[in-house]
Protein backbone atom coordinates (compact mmCIF):
# COMPACT_ATOMS: atom_id res chain seq x y z
CA UNK A 1 0.00 0.00 0.00
CA UNK A 2 1.09 3.36 -0.79
CA UNK A 3 1.46 5.37 2.88
CA UNK A 4 -0.15 8.45 2.72
CA UNK A 5 2.91 10.62 3.05
CA UNK A 6 3.26 9.77 -0.35
CA UNK A 7 0.72 12.65 -1.31
CA UNK A 8 1.83 16.25 -0.10
CA UNK A 9 -1.15 18.10 -1.22
CA UNK A 10 -3.85 14.67 0.55
CA UNK A 11 -1.49 15.27 3.57
CA UNK A 12 -2.89 19.29 3.73
CA UNK A 13 -5.98 18.60 3.48
CA UNK A 14 -6.23 15.64 5.96
CA UNK A 15 -4.52 17.76 8.45
CA UNK A 16 -7.09 20.99 7.82
CA UNK A 17 -9.30 18.32 8.71
CA UNK A 18 -7.88 16.92 11.70
CA UNK A 19 -7.41 20.74 12.68
CA UNK A 20 -11.19 21.64 12.14
CA UNK A 21 -12.17 18.41 13.88
CA UNK A 22 -9.82 19.08 17.34
CA UNK A 23 -10.99 22.67 17.30
CA UNK A 24 -14.81 22.27 16.91
CA UNK A 25 -14.48 19.59 19.40
CA UNK A 26 -12.29 21.30 21.76
CA UNK A 27 -14.46 24.64 21.61
CA UNK A 28 -17.45 22.58 22.43
CA UNK A 29 -15.42 21.29 25.62
CA UNK A 30 -14.31 24.20 26.48
CA UNK A 31 -17.88 25.59 26.39
CA UNK A 32 -19.40 22.99 28.22
CA UNK A 33 -17.15 23.19 31.53
CA UNK A 34 -18.01 27.01 30.95
CA UNK A 35 -21.37 26.24 31.37
CA UNK A 36 -20.95 24.04 34.44
CA UNK A 37 -19.81 27.32 36.44
CA UNK A 38 -22.02 27.18 39.94
CA UNK A 39 -23.83 24.21 39.12
CA UNK A 40 -23.89 21.53 41.59
CA UNK A 41 -21.65 18.14 40.39
CA UNK A 42 -21.58 14.91 41.69
CA UNK A 43 -18.29 13.47 41.31
CA UNK A 44 -17.74 9.96 41.07
CA UNK A 45 -14.04 9.05 42.01
CA UNK A 46 -11.74 6.18 42.55
CA UNK A 47 -11.81 3.73 45.84
CA UNK A 48 -15.68 4.43 44.99
CA UNK A 49 -15.80 7.70 46.28
CA UNK A 50 -19.06 9.91 45.65
CA UNK A 51 -19.19 13.83 46.64
CA UNK A 52 -21.20 16.88 45.55
CA UNK A 53 -19.86 20.68 45.04
CA UNK A 54 -20.40 23.51 43.30
CA UNK A 55 -18.29 23.36 40.46
CA UNK A 56 -16.02 26.50 39.94
CA UNK A 57 -14.07 25.99 36.89
CA UNK A 58 -11.63 24.04 35.77
CA UNK A 59 -7.85 24.18 34.46
CA UNK A 60 -7.15 24.33 30.70
CA UNK A 61 -4.98 21.18 30.97
CA UNK A 62 -7.95 19.43 32.04
CA UNK A 63 -5.49 18.60 35.59
CA UNK A 64 -7.70 20.30 38.75
CA UNK A 65 -11.21 21.59 39.44
CA UNK A 66 -11.53 24.47 41.06
CA UNK A 67 -14.99 23.48 43.39
CA UNK A 68 -17.04 25.37 46.46
CA UNK A 69 -18.78 23.65 49.20
CA UNK A 70 -17.70 20.14 49.12
CA UNK A 71 -19.79 17.82 50.96
CA UNK A 72 -16.78 15.27 51.99
CA UNK A 73 -17.45 11.81 54.10
CA UNK A 74 -16.53 14.21 57.43
CA UNK A 75 -18.18 17.41 56.40
CA UNK A 76 -18.13 20.09 54.15
CA UNK A 77 -14.72 21.46 52.79
CA UNK A 78 -15.22 25.27 51.70
CA UNK A 79 -13.32 25.58 48.95
CA UNK A 80 -11.58 22.25 47.43
CA UNK A 81 -9.20 21.47 44.30
CA UNK A 82 -10.25 18.43 42.89
CA UNK A 83 -7.61 16.23 41.11
CA UNK A 84 -9.03 15.40 37.50
CA UNK A 85 -6.77 12.27 38.08
CA UNK A 86 -8.98 11.10 41.02
CA UNK A 87 -12.02 11.46 39.23
CA UNK A 88 -13.83 9.13 36.50
CA UNK A 89 -16.66 11.03 35.96
CA UNK A 90 -19.09 13.45 36.97
CA UNK A 91 -22.50 14.65 36.28
CA UNK A 92 -24.83 17.79 36.67
CA UNK A 93 -27.81 19.01 35.00
CA UNK A 94 -29.21 21.50 32.06
CA UNK B 1 17.04 51.96 21.17
CA UNK B 2 18.05 50.86 24.71
CA UNK B 3 17.16 47.21 23.81
CA UNK B 4 20.16 46.49 21.40
CA UNK B 5 22.13 47.42 24.73
CA UNK B 6 20.98 44.22 26.35
CA UNK B 7 21.71 40.80 25.20
CA UNK B 8 18.85 39.92 22.77
CA UNK B 9 15.48 38.58 24.76
CA UNK B 10 14.90 34.17 24.77
CA UNK B 11 12.29 33.10 22.83
CA UNK B 12 8.93 34.36 24.81
CA UNK B 13 6.87 31.75 25.72
CA UNK B 14 3.82 33.65 24.14
CA UNK B 15 4.77 32.98 20.42
CA UNK B 16 5.49 29.58 20.71
CA UNK B 17 2.01 28.60 22.49
CA UNK B 18 0.70 30.59 19.71
CA UNK B 19 2.73 28.46 16.57
CA UNK B 20 1.77 25.45 19.16
CA UNK B 21 -2.05 26.27 18.47
CA UNK B 22 -1.45 27.01 15.21
CA UNK B 23 -0.44 23.62 14.44
CA UNK B 24 -2.87 22.07 16.21
CA UNK B 25 -5.78 23.90 15.57
CA UNK B 26 -5.16 26.18 12.54
CA UNK B 27 -7.61 28.62 11.11
CA UNK B 28 -9.66 28.29 14.47
CA UNK B 29 -6.26 28.15 16.92
CA UNK B 30 -6.31 32.64 17.94
CA UNK B 31 -10.43 31.88 19.20
CA UNK B 32 -9.50 28.58 20.93
CA UNK B 33 -6.53 30.47 22.16
CA UNK B 34 -8.78 33.48 23.60
CA UNK B 35 -11.31 30.84 25.03
CA UNK B 36 -8.48 28.80 27.26
CA UNK B 37 -6.73 32.17 28.00
CA UNK B 38 -10.20 33.41 29.72
CA UNK B 39 -10.57 29.71 31.25
CA UNK B 40 -7.24 29.63 32.57
CA UNK B 41 -7.76 32.94 34.22
CA UNK B 42 -10.67 32.64 35.96
CA UNK B 43 -9.13 29.39 37.37
CA UNK B 44 -6.33 31.17 38.44
CA UNK B 45 -8.33 34.07 40.54
CA UNK B 46 -10.45 31.83 41.56
CA UNK B 47 -7.73 30.32 43.02
CA UNK B 48 -6.03 33.00 44.27
CA UNK B 49 -8.98 34.44 46.23
CA UNK B 50 -10.90 31.25 47.38
CA UNK B 51 -7.33 29.51 48.39
CA UNK B 52 -8.48 25.93 47.59
CA UNK B 53 -6.85 23.19 49.37
CA UNK B 54 -6.78 19.50 47.57
CA UNK B 55 -9.39 16.44 48.41
CA UNK B 56 -8.83 14.74 49.19
CA UNK B 57 -5.30 15.34 50.51
CA UNK B 58 -3.34 12.14 48.97
CA UNK B 59 -3.84 11.41 45.77
CA UNK B 60 -6.70 8.40 45.62
CA UNK B 61 -4.61 7.00 42.25
CA UNK B 62 -0.80 8.45 41.86
CA UNK C 1 -3.36 0.27 31.19
CA UNK C 2 -2.64 2.53 28.65
CA UNK C 3 -5.79 2.09 26.15
CA UNK C 4 -6.39 3.18 22.30
CA UNK C 5 -9.07 5.75 23.45
CA UNK C 6 -6.48 7.80 24.04
CA UNK C 7 -4.16 8.15 21.18
CA UNK C 8 -7.22 7.69 18.35
CA UNK C 9 -6.99 11.23 17.58
CA UNK C 10 -9.38 14.54 16.65
CA UNK C 11 -10.98 12.44 13.35
CA UNK C 12 -11.78 9.69 15.13
CA UNK C 13 -13.44 11.28 18.34
CA UNK C 14 -15.08 13.15 15.50
CA UNK C 15 -16.74 10.42 14.11
CA UNK C 16 -18.23 9.64 17.31
CA UNK C 17 -20.05 12.59 17.84
CA UNK C 18 -23.62 12.58 17.78
CA UNK C 19 -23.91 8.65 18.41
CA UNK C 20 -25.65 6.93 21.21
CA UNK C 21 -22.49 5.27 22.94
CA UNK C 22 -21.95 2.98 25.56
CA UNK C 23 -18.78 3.86 27.66
CA UNK C 24 -16.77 0.90 29.37
CA UNK C 25 -15.17 1.65 32.68
CA UNK C 26 -13.42 -0.77 34.82
CA UNK C 27 -14.90 -3.15 37.05
CA UNK C 28 -18.27 -3.72 35.17
CA UNK C 29 -19.17 0.19 35.32
CA UNK C 30 -20.74 1.49 31.97
CA UNK C 31 -22.86 4.53 30.71
CA UNK C 32 -24.73 5.08 27.65
CA UNK C 33 -25.60 8.62 25.95
CA UNK C 34 -25.73 10.44 23.28
CA UNK C 35 -21.84 12.08 22.72
CA UNK C 36 -21.53 15.72 22.44
CA UNK C 37 -18.23 16.09 22.04
CA UNK C 38 -14.44 14.87 23.14
CA UNK C 39 -12.31 16.67 24.70
CA UNK C 40 -9.15 16.90 22.22
CA UNK C 41 -6.63 17.63 25.19
CA UNK C 42 -7.81 14.90 28.10
CA UNK C 43 -9.95 12.50 25.69
CA UNK C 44 -12.70 13.39 28.38
CA UNK C 45 -16.10 12.32 26.65
CA UNK C 46 -19.77 14.32 27.21
CA UNK C 47 -22.39 12.59 27.55
CA UNK C 48 -26.07 13.43 27.51
CA UNK C 49 -28.96 11.67 27.94
CA UNK C 50 -32.69 13.34 27.78
CA UNK C 51 -34.40 13.77 31.03
CA UNK C 52 -37.85 14.93 31.99
CA UNK C 53 -36.81 18.29 33.35
CA UNK C 54 -34.03 18.75 29.85
CA UNK C 55 -31.02 16.93 30.68
CA UNK C 56 -27.93 15.39 32.46
CA UNK C 57 -25.08 15.68 31.16
CA UNK C 58 -21.96 13.02 32.32
CA UNK C 59 -18.50 14.17 31.34
CA UNK C 60 -16.14 11.13 31.48
CA UNK C 61 -12.46 11.64 31.78
CA UNK C 62 -10.24 10.05 29.13
CA UNK C 63 -8.06 8.36 31.20
CA UNK C 64 -10.97 6.15 32.92
CA UNK C 65 -12.06 5.31 29.15
CA UNK C 66 -11.46 1.84 28.49
CA UNK C 67 -14.04 1.37 25.71
CA UNK C 68 -16.47 3.26 23.77
CA UNK C 69 -18.79 0.94 21.67
CA UNK C 70 -21.47 2.65 19.16
CA UNK C 71 -24.78 1.87 19.48
CA UNK C 72 -27.12 4.20 16.90
CA UNK C 73 -26.92 6.87 15.19
CA UNK C 74 -28.95 9.66 16.00
CA UNK C 75 -32.70 10.39 14.24
CA UNK C 76 -32.55 14.21 12.68
CA UNK C 77 -34.82 15.02 15.42
CA UNK C 78 -32.36 14.09 17.70
CA UNK C 79 -29.33 15.21 15.87
CA UNK C 80 -31.00 18.72 16.27
CA UNK C 81 -31.40 19.14 20.04
CA UNK C 82 -27.97 17.49 20.25
CA UNK C 83 -26.54 20.57 18.47
CA UNK C 84 -27.97 22.88 21.06
CA UNK C 85 -25.92 21.74 23.40
CA UNK C 86 -22.75 23.93 24.36
CA UNK C 87 -22.99 25.43 20.77
CA UNK C 88 -21.18 28.99 20.82
CA UNK C 89 -24.59 30.72 21.46
CA UNK C 90 -22.07 33.59 23.32
CA UNK C 91 -18.64 34.46 23.88
CA UNK C 92 -17.30 32.98 27.24
CA UNK C 93 -17.42 36.15 29.44
CA UNK C 94 -15.18 36.96 32.44
CA UNK C 95 -16.42 37.17 35.63
CA UNK C 96 -16.67 41.07 36.76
Amino acid sequence: SIPSSAVPGGNTELLQEEQQARSALRESFLRCLLSISNKKVQFHMHENVKVEATFGASDIDVLNFQVSNLHTPIGVQKEALIRCQDVISFTFDV
Amino acid sequence: SWRSSVAPPAERPGERRAAEMRKLYGEDASKILAMEAAMQLTFERNCDLKRPKYWPVIPLKL
Amino acid sequence: MPHDWLLLGPLQWFSYVHKQVKVKLGRDEEHRGWLVTVDPVSASLVLVNFTERGASVRVVMGHAVEEVEVLREADPETTELLCTYFLPLETPKLDP
